[in-house]
């Protein structure tokens, strides 16, 4: 400290610090507490009866077995391209490299739930393009989608880019002399792989596994599409099965599930934690970058296979969404004759419930983005220059929503809101606040990682140098250091954005009428059969994103390095 | 005494002319309105946009889902004292019934029910049927071969290739599933054959009408309007009226006691049993509760529908039963 504040600046300190880890606690703590409450005390009264019904029940085992065997499939899959994908990414001398970053972490960021829609499109009888292709399975052939392996298949490609992405920024910390030490010495490059990238790249790759298991685990959008055509449940979507069809009645039941679940992400947690020592690989990256190994000749294919990838994973899947959008009913072939914007039409002008949503999911997407930058800018300035094990805590409770299966969050709302609130007497319940409450507590923690590591790029001189002129904190806070770290801010708001936008998991349990979100709408769309109005509320969230995304060129040079995945 | 008696009559007076005060006052009804439906999305939003027309004052708000789950909803929202819903236009009657006789329904004694069946709405006139709608067969073009009965679907040819609405959410599938158990020639069998030979029951009438379409299943068990209106839209299938009839619901409209605007919910029950509600529901592609204004484009000219008949009341009694042995049968 260059200088100690004076007796009204300390309180202005303390009063801010407690006054975050209030909002912390409010948001992430008191909700979880509340859901092991509910697990233990249900109704008000101790009694195991809930727990035990639940975990006596067969569909409980069955849907937990589900849910592991799809989430250890999906990160297999996932490991596998995700690794393959990052490898020659990052070691090899590929050209057009932003472009396919892009486009391969691009799903990421699209709603779980329309990707899922796209692939079904893609398979099946109608499928326009096996038709086109001549090799549409014969009638009667129910889509091969609808089957656990579907949902490991869209899981995985899904969540390949968490993979891809820890592993990147792992692999841009390796250490270059070691690697030139080794091909000075001769060594070839599959010895420097296996000798060398390997062994350094365990904890990140382990990290990212976690990682990917736990948004496998916690996963709505997919297995519902997916799994419950053909009755195979997992447990988020035995979760939102018993809440839809039992009302909150059903409410103890699924806390319990809903600490199973917990539990199950938590050893996933552990392990990432562990592996990345807090360090966070996903957002913050070194600048150091190895240097690359020449294809030579082989370089055409490895450009090909990548781009190929890319091709059949993304870009099929939305051309098939377009053109069931396009069709006027299902089964009709699109041609020139038939194409029709009828169901563009629909959404757009005539449904009043997808006007609502468009409203409510931008607004509250906005809404939560700016309240969460409000908390994540003074937070992180705490967490960063202010290290105390308080902070510490802190900082491990604000991840907590985040990390854990939205359905956990979803639940733990609704237990605290039911009733009304206390002393003011309002109920949160069956309104739009409640969602928003959710999206900024579990939103928060993808907010504050960018601001975290735009703090970390700073020199605090700046900062201190204000202090030295008797800037009060606050002062200093909107003077000197939030117009450093916007840039940062905003990409995490817009990361918040595009999360919340596309959100599905927590809007399904909680959503009411005239509270619906997006993806509530295009959830009810698909389930009631309107697939092509599905279809065209898909493409036209779609091409929000990806307008976003692109917008984000514009905010070139003046991020720091690898807050936004799609940047590179 | 004579005071008294005086005095009575006029409050009675008093209170007559506040009563025609309030119904003079129904005219122009306005505030918000939410309505519980199981129509699809599409008929629902052109629904609410003609009735907003006639009513502009009235804001709509309005949750669809299978009838079953609607009810659902309800019973959550009864259980925690709250119901959101104003007005109901839901498959059959028997859900009605049910919440008759739970003291949920608002009786409205001046609808509109000239020309109407009365067979189709509430001797009590706390609902009123507004359609006919019947369930048949639906086939994907491309199918091989063309069934013509009911019975027909236990036939070998068939295995693993039909899809069902689910009674357990569709109100439709519901009272097909309380008329056919009913019925000699079908009974439980028909549901027991139907699932020996591998035949699925997806959820609602919207996901059967998918999975025909698509071909994923070539045939299956479908609402009229749906499968009509899906094949003028271009869909490749064809409709079946089965030889033994077909099982039909009305789509009553009711109102909740509970209803926070009674005036806007009475006016939308004027609107649907109106000439213009009811050529709305001609129009787009459902027979009408009132048949004088005309029928649907797809109706087979001169030929009358055989409608299976459906004992209501017993519905109401055995319903419960029903779906848990249809869900023990199908293992939902």
């Amino acid at each position: 400290m260059a200088n100690a504040p004076g007796v009204r600046g300390r309180f202005e300190d303390y009063a801010l610090l407690w006054l975050l880890t209030a909002v912390i606690a409010v948001l992430s703590a008191v909700p979880l507490a509340r859901l092991v409450l509910e697990a233990v005390r249900p109704g008000g009264v101790f009694s195991l009866d809930a727990i035990r019904r639940v975990l006596e029940s067969a569909t409980t085992w069955s849907a937990t077995g589900h849910s592991l065997v799809v989430a250890v499939g999906g990160t297999l899959l996932a490991v596998t391209i995700g690794g393959l994908v990052a490898l020659a990414v990052t070691l090899t001398d590929i050209r057009a490299r932003n472009a396919f970053v892009f486009v391969f972490v691009m799903p990421l960021l699209l709603a779980p739930q329309v990707v899922a829609l796209a692939w079904i499109q893609m398979f099946g009888p109608s499928s326009a393009l096996l038709k086109m292709l001549g090799i549409a399975p014969p009638l009667g052939t129910p889509n091969p989608l609808y089957s656990p392996g579907g949902i490991v298949l869209v899981l995985g490609v899904q969540y390949s880019p968490l993979v891809f992405l820890t592993l990147r920024a792992g692999l841009r910390a390796l250490p270059q002399e070691l690697i030139e030490a080794a091909l000075a010495g001769g060594a070839r490059p599959r010895t420097v792989v296996r000798s060398i990238v390997v062994p350094l790249m365990t904890p990140p790759l382990l990290a990212g596994v976690a990682l990917c298991f736990v948004s496998c685990l916690g996963n709505f959008g997919i297995p519902a599409l997916l799994g419950i055509p053909g009755n195979y449940l997992v447990l988020p979507t035995l979760i939102y099965q018993r809440l839809a069809g039992l009302g909150p009645d059903a409410l103890s039941q699924v806390a319990v599930l809903s600490v199973l679940i917990g539990l199950i992400a938590m050893v996933g947690i552990v392990v990432q934690d562990a592996m990345l020592a807090r360090r966070d690989f996903r957002t913050t990256t070194a600048a150091v970058e190895a240097r690359a190994f020449e294809l030579k000749r082989w370089r055409p294919f490895v450009e090909g296979a990548l781009w190929t990838l890319s091709f059949l994973t993304l870009m099929l899947p939305l051309v098939a969404l377009v053109t069931m959008s396009l069709v006027p009913a299902l089964g009709v072939p699109l041609t020139a004759k038939t194409a029709t914007l009828d169901s563009y039409r629909f959404v757009l002008f005539m449904h009043a419930a997808s006007h609502r949503a468009f409203v409510n999911s931008f607004s509250m997407a906005a809404v939560a983005a700016v309240m969460i930058v409000v908390i994540a800018v003074p937070l992180a300035y705490f967490l960063v220059w202010r290290r105390s094990r308080l902070l510490h805590a802190v900082s491990l409770v604000t991840e907590a929503p985040y990390a854990l299966p939205g359905v956990v969050v979803g639940i733990a709302a609704i237990l605290l809101f039911l009733k009304p609130l206390p002393i003011v007497g309002i109920t949160l319940y069956n309104t739009i606040w409640i969602i928003l409450f959710c999206y900024v507590a579990r939103f928060l923690a993808l907010g504050l990682r960018p601001v975290v590591s735009g703090y970390h790029q700073l020199d605090r001189t700046l900062e201190e140098a204000a202090q030295i002129a008797g800037a009060r904190l606050f002062r200093r806070l909107a003077t000197v250091i939030l117009p450093l770290v916007a840039p940062a801010a905003a990409a995490g708001a817009l990361l918040i954005f595009l999360t919340a936008f596309n959100e599905l998991t927590v809007s399904a349990l909680l959503w009411s009428t005239g509270a619906e979100t997006l993806g509530v709408v295009f959830f009810s769309f698909q389930q009631g059969g309107d697939t092509n109005y599905a279809s065209a509320l898909g493409v036209l969230t779609i091409c929000v994103s990806v307008l976003l995304m692109l917008s984000t060129i514009l905010l070139v040079g003046r991020l720091p390095r690898g807050v936004l995945p799609w940047r590179d | 005494m004579k005071t008294i008696a005086r005095r009575a009559a006029l409050v009675a007076f008093a209170f007559a002319a506040a009563l025609a005060a309030g119904v003079a006052g129904a005219a122009a009804p306005k505030g918000k309105l939410t309505l519980y439906t199981s129509q699809p999305e599409h008929d629902a939003s052109m629904t609410i946009a003609a009735f907003r027309k006639a009513y502009p004052d009235v804001e709509v708000e309005f949750f669809r889902s299978g009838t079953t789950e609607v009810m659902g909803k309800l019973a959550a929202e009864f259980a925690a004292g709250a119901p959101k819903a104003d007005v109901l236009l839901l498959a059959d009657a028997a859900t009605m019934e049910t919440l008759k006789k739970d003291g949920r329904l608002l009786a409205y004694p001046g609808a509109n029910v000239t020309g109407i069946d009365a067979g189709t709405y509430d001797a009590g006139h706390t609902y009123f049927g507004s359609k006919l709608v019947t369930t048949g067969i639906v086939v994907n073009t491309a199918a091989k071969s063309r069934p013509t009965s009911w019975a027909d679907l236990d036939k070998a040819e068939y295995k693993g290739q039909i899809a069902m609405p689910s009674p357990l959410y569709s109100g439709a599938a519901a009272i097909m599933l309380g008329t056919m158990t009913e019925r000699h020639d079908l009974g439980w069998p028909f549901f027991e054959k139907l699932k020996a030979n591998n035949a699925v029951a997806v959820r609602g009438n919207g996901a059967v009408l998918t999975t025909v379409a698509s071909g994923e299943k070539p045939y299956g068990i479908l609402v009229d309007f749906m499968a009509f209106n899906a094949k003028a839209k271009g869909s490749p299938v064809d409709f079946i009226f089965p030889k033994e009839g077909n099982p039909a619901v009305t789509e009553p409209v009711a109102i909740l006691k509970t209803t926070q605007n009674p005036d806007a919910a009475r006016a939308f029950v004027d609107f649907i049993l109106s000439d213009d509600g009811q050529k709305l529901a001609a129009s787009m592609g459902y027979i009408p509760a009132r048949q004088s204004v005309g029928m649907p484009s797809w109706y087979p000219a001169g030929v009358k529908i055989h409608v299976m008949p459906s004992n209501i009341p017993k519905i109401v009694e055995t319903n419960t039963g029903n779906l848990k042995r249809f869900s023990e049968i199908f293992g939902k």
